[in-house]
């Protein structure tokens, strides 16, 4: 059973947060929602994990209690120990506490977490606190599992413990979905999302994604100047330069044809949507 | 010439715990560096030993030459993770009140950030936020730049414009700290100082740190099977798009984890991820 | 459900401010209706002026209790007595019989006054020539017996204590939690500044608000103002210190606004209550009046009612100023000191997670 949205516009007053957007979650598989603050991502994953109704458009998803959804915020309680914290989320949905156990002493053990049980939640490192959030959103297997910005601000090395936890809840059949900034990571999912001022920008496959960019990708050592400064920007010591379909290459310092990443590929495309909307209010 | 932050085996100790072990740092004028690390890894209390927020146990600190002092704060621009902001104020205000604290000549907002000039900062998007911190960071024309996460949860064309201006200002001669968890940010610096434990585990270019670190690379239509096989054998292995990426062993080891299931092994060069985790879990095991 | 009510419990076992509150709240209010509410006056301190007053003295009872004696005594060492707040009743021995200064500025204690002496001239009929009839009573003061008189210097002190504890800890906890504090680490400024400068507006304002109280008092509710400003004003000054010094004090160990609240909260109510402002003092019992003794704000109404109501000088109220500005140092002495260690801790969230990674 695949879940998803489609043509789901959520609004907020006079507010468009979300505005005719289509994505299919399918199970055992990882979906990956990509775009900046204020892009509409943690109100997509609301809308999948039945935290928030669409003001229009479908939604497909199973029951609450086939569902885990752990929000960008927060997710476990602070006050309460590791241990406490699973024993509560296994007590809500229902999942036998021998069970509930093994699962979470396994889940724990891989991830570096097992000599935390008695430690209060809110004592534990950002990344630490993470994972169990993300354990705790597992712990009762969901069909569904929707993750805002897991690994947002969190050390690489907690981060790859992160992506386990999230390939075992895909290696299990679950369908998992979750939201990043980050587009190297976007990339370790099977489809990517990218969401702009709450419009699609972006969809398919990495590679999918890279291929439809339209024109060519370049690398220049300076800025260029003139038509095609508009086009450029900044990548560590160099520049990137975006010659859209019909814009030829210009006389003069040599640019280098690049392959663009993932990255190349959603900046072209929020860029070529600004120049479009050129003049226009933008977020 | 003078560097202009510099600490040398600066250690700092905490009762038992030695959360930083004999660094040496240098920021030079005009050069962007990046510091790495895990959580509890040193990078914190390294920057408040740098920003002279806290005094060493062992070694020294100095900033533009000299012992840090009130002075040389003059001259530092900080962003820290939270952004520093007065949610109240506008951003006009907390100009004010910044260029009041650091001295220096009046500066203005950039251009385009003059509509949303005198709307309380707590209800300003977090991206234009982001924005006002670092225009508030630079007002004063610090000479050093020290950043924490500055491009954390920043959409690709956003980040590349916040980074053109520490661009800017370090062709200026300005130098930049900046600290990071995130490889995309350290992609953007000249130089990379990565940190375990305390200690620094690689210093240099990003090329120079990753060397020819490589990964097996394996592609099979039952991954969930080959991730389990893996897993039972004790190899390190994540999942990226559909393929598998092992850390640390060669294809020989990886063939025999995985025994009859047909599977595609290659290698491929590591990123730099993968590479941090290799020096900071080699590290963890040592 | 269950599993709800289980969560609940151990989160509320680990929030110790909560359980300090449930546990403390209930104890302070048994207390202060147990034995300190109370607007009866057992006893009655008295100052007995005037030839005669020997024999006078001798025969005044329960609930008066003679102080002292001074037959070379008037008039005008009754009245300043009464102003610098020595004793609540003064009894002068005149010819016609004995004449009673009241001071109406302890409202319980001449109400209760008048009922002793009402009852005094009652049982004695036929008694011997120093009680030909009921004695002439003057109050000084507060003629009226205004209950608005005593409570507008009370609700003064109140503000002051209102504003210093409560608003003041609210504001520099505001900073901590927006993670601006930080900012103000490395900005090149001196700690001293950046105390002081979140300090002064809530003085400023504290200030303020007490004078609109007082002149509201004055042409609003005929509260007379008496003594001299400069007066009060030191006293407001001295006060301010400990209020203020007690709001930092609260934030520093407070990481939001509902903690510095609780704690607030729970420093201000035993003050109101205990403090003599609703209750008079001499009505609580002994067990509980030590407390009142030693709450700064107990000092702070007597030299607020002194001032404005009978006009008492400074050196009548001296122990109370003195009082004052010890505490104030000491208080404000510590807030300024951990003020200075939270702009430059020495240990930082990192650190302790760090340690707590290990």
């Amino acid at each position: 059973m695949t879940f998803g949205v489609r043509g789901l516009t959520v609004r907020f007053g006079p507010q468009v947060a979300l505005e005719d957007v289509t994505l299919e979650v399918p199970p055992g598989r990882v979906t990956a929602v990509v775009g900046g603050d204020g892009a509409g991502k943690t109100t997509l994953l609301r809308v999948l994990a039945g935290a928030l109704a669409p003001t229009a458009g479908e939604v497909r998803r199973p029951g609450p209690e086939r569902i885990g959804h752990l929000p960008a915020s927060s997710g476990t309680y602070p006050d309460l120990t590791v241990r406490e914290n699973l024993a509560f989320v296994a007590a809500a949905y229902g999942v036998p506490a021998t069970a509930a156990r093994e699962r979470a002493d396994e889940l724990l053990s891989r991830t570096g977490l097992a000599g935390a049980l008695d430690r209060l939640a809110g004592e534990l490192s950002g990344g630490m606190r993470r994972k169990l959030g993300v354990v705790c959103a597992m712990l009762h297997r969901p069909e569904l599992l929707v993750l805002d910005e897991p690994t947002t601000g969190i050390d690489p090395v907690s981060r790859a413990d992160l992506w386990w936890l999230i390939a075992r809840a895909a290696a299990e059949g679950a369908a998992v979905v979750l939201s990043t900034s980050y587009l190297d990571e976007a990339e370790r999912a099977a489809w990517v999302l990218a969401l702009d001022a709450g419009r699609t920008l972006a969809e398919g496959t990495a590679e999918d994604i890279v291929a439809a960019v339209p024109g060519a990708v370049c690398r220049a050592a300076e800025r260029p100047s003139g038509d095609l400064a508009r086009y450029a920007w900044r990548r560590g010591a160099t520049w990137r330069v975006w010659l859209p379909e019909g814009v030829a290459p210009p006389a003069g310092p040599a640019l280098e044809l690049l392959r663009p990443d993932l990255a190349d590929a959603v900046t072209v495309a929020a860029l070529a949507r600004e120049l479009a909307h050129a003049g226009g209010d933008r977020r | 010439m003078t560097p202009l932050a510099e600490s040398l085996a600066v250690s700092r100790r905490f009762g038992p715990l030695l959360a930083v072990d004999a660094v040496d740092l240098r920021v030079g004028p005009g050069e962007v560096v990046g510091l790495l690390g895990a959580n509890g890894a040193g990078k914190t209390t390294l920057i408040r030993l740098l920003l002279g927020l806290l005094p060493p146990s062992a070694g020294s600190v100095r900033l533009f030459g000299e012992a840090p002092s009130r002075a040389t704060r003059r001259r530092i621009g900080y962003v820290p993770q939270g952004l520093g902001l007065y949610e109240d104020l506008t951003p006009r205000e907390n100009l004010a009140f910044a260029q009041a604290a650091f001295g220096g000549e009046a500066g203005e907002l950039p251009g385009d950030l003059g509509a949303v000039a005198d709307v309380p900062v707590g209800r300003l998007p977090l991206g234009i936020q982001r924005r006002v911190a670092f225009a508030l960071a630079l007002a004063h024309r610090p000479d050093l730049l020290v950043l924490d996460e500055p491009t954390s949860g920043v959409d690709p064309l956003a980040r590349a414009r916040l980074w053109e201006q520490i661009r800017t200002a370090a062709e200026a001669g300005a130098g930049a700290l900046v600290t990071t968890h995130h490889m995309e940010e350290a992609e953007e610096c000249d130089r990379l100082v990565v940190m375990a434990d305390g200690r620094v585990v690689a210093e240099g270019t990003l090329p120079e740190i990753v060397g020819d670190a490589r990964v097996v690379v394996v592609e099979t239509p039952g991954w969930a099977h080959a991730f389990e096989r893996l897993e039972a054998a004790g190899l390190q292995a994540a999942l990226v798009g559909r393929t598998l990426r092992v850390l640390g062993v060669g294809p020989r080891e990886v063939r025999g984890a995985l025994g009859d299931l047909e599977a595609r092994l290659s290698e491929a060069p590591a990123t730099l991820e993968e590479r941090f985790l290799e020096l900071t879990l080699g590290r963890a095991a040592a | 459900m269950w599993a709800m009510i289980v969560k609940e419990f151990r989160q509320l076992r680990r929030d110790h401010r909560t359980l300090a509150m449930m546990i403390f709240l209930p104890i302070v209010l048994l207390v202060v209706f147990g034995y300190a509410a109370s607007f009866d006056v057992p006893k009655i301190p008295v100052n007995v002026y005037g030839r005669g007053a020997e024999e006078l003295a001798a025969a005044l009872r329960p609930p008066f209790e003679v102080r002292e004696v001074d037959p070379d005594g008037w008039a005008s060492e009754a009245e300043t007595a009464l102003r610098d707040g020595e004793v609540p009743v003064a009894f002068l021995a005149t010819f016609e019989g004995p004449h009673v200064l009241i001071d109406g500025s302890e409202l319980f204690t001449a109400k209760a006054t008048q009922g002793a002496l009402a009852e005094l001239a009652q049982s004695v009929p036929g008694a011997p020539s120093t009680y030909p009839r009921m004695p002439s009573v003057e109050i000084l003061f507060n003629e009226g017996l205004e209950t608005s008189a005593i409570m507008v210097p009370g609700l003064a002190a109140m503000i002051l204590l209102f504003v210093g504890t409560v608003i003041t800890s609210l504001g520099v906890v505001r900073e901590r939690q927006a993670g601006t504090l930080e900012q103000l680490a490395v900005m090149p400024l001196r700690p001293w500044d950046v105390f002081l400068g979140k300090v002064a507006p809530y003085f400023l304002v504290a200030s303020v608000d007490m004078v609109v109280v007082v002149l509201a008092g004055v042409l609003l509710f005929d509260v007379p103002f008496r003594g001299q400003v400069a007066v009060l004003a030191l006293g407001a000054v001295l006060f301010l210190f400990v209020t203020l010094g007690l709001g930092v004090l609260i934030s520093s160990v407070s990481q939001n606004q509902g903690q510095a609240i609780q704690l607030a909260l729970m420093a201000l109510l035993p003050q109101v209550m205990l403090s003599g402002l609703i209750f008079p003092l001499s009505s609580m019992a002994a067990g509980v009046r030590w407390i009142g003794y030693v709450l700064p704000l107990t000092y702070f109404v007597r030299i607020s009612r002194g001032v404005m109501l009978r006009g008492a000088p400074l050196g009548a109220l001296w122990p109370s100023f003195a009082y004052l500005a010890v505490i104030g140092a000491v208080v404000f002495g510590l807030a300024t000191l951990r003020f200075h260690r939270s702009l430059a801790p020495a240990r930082t969230r990192g650190e302790r997670e760090a340690v707590s990674a290990r």
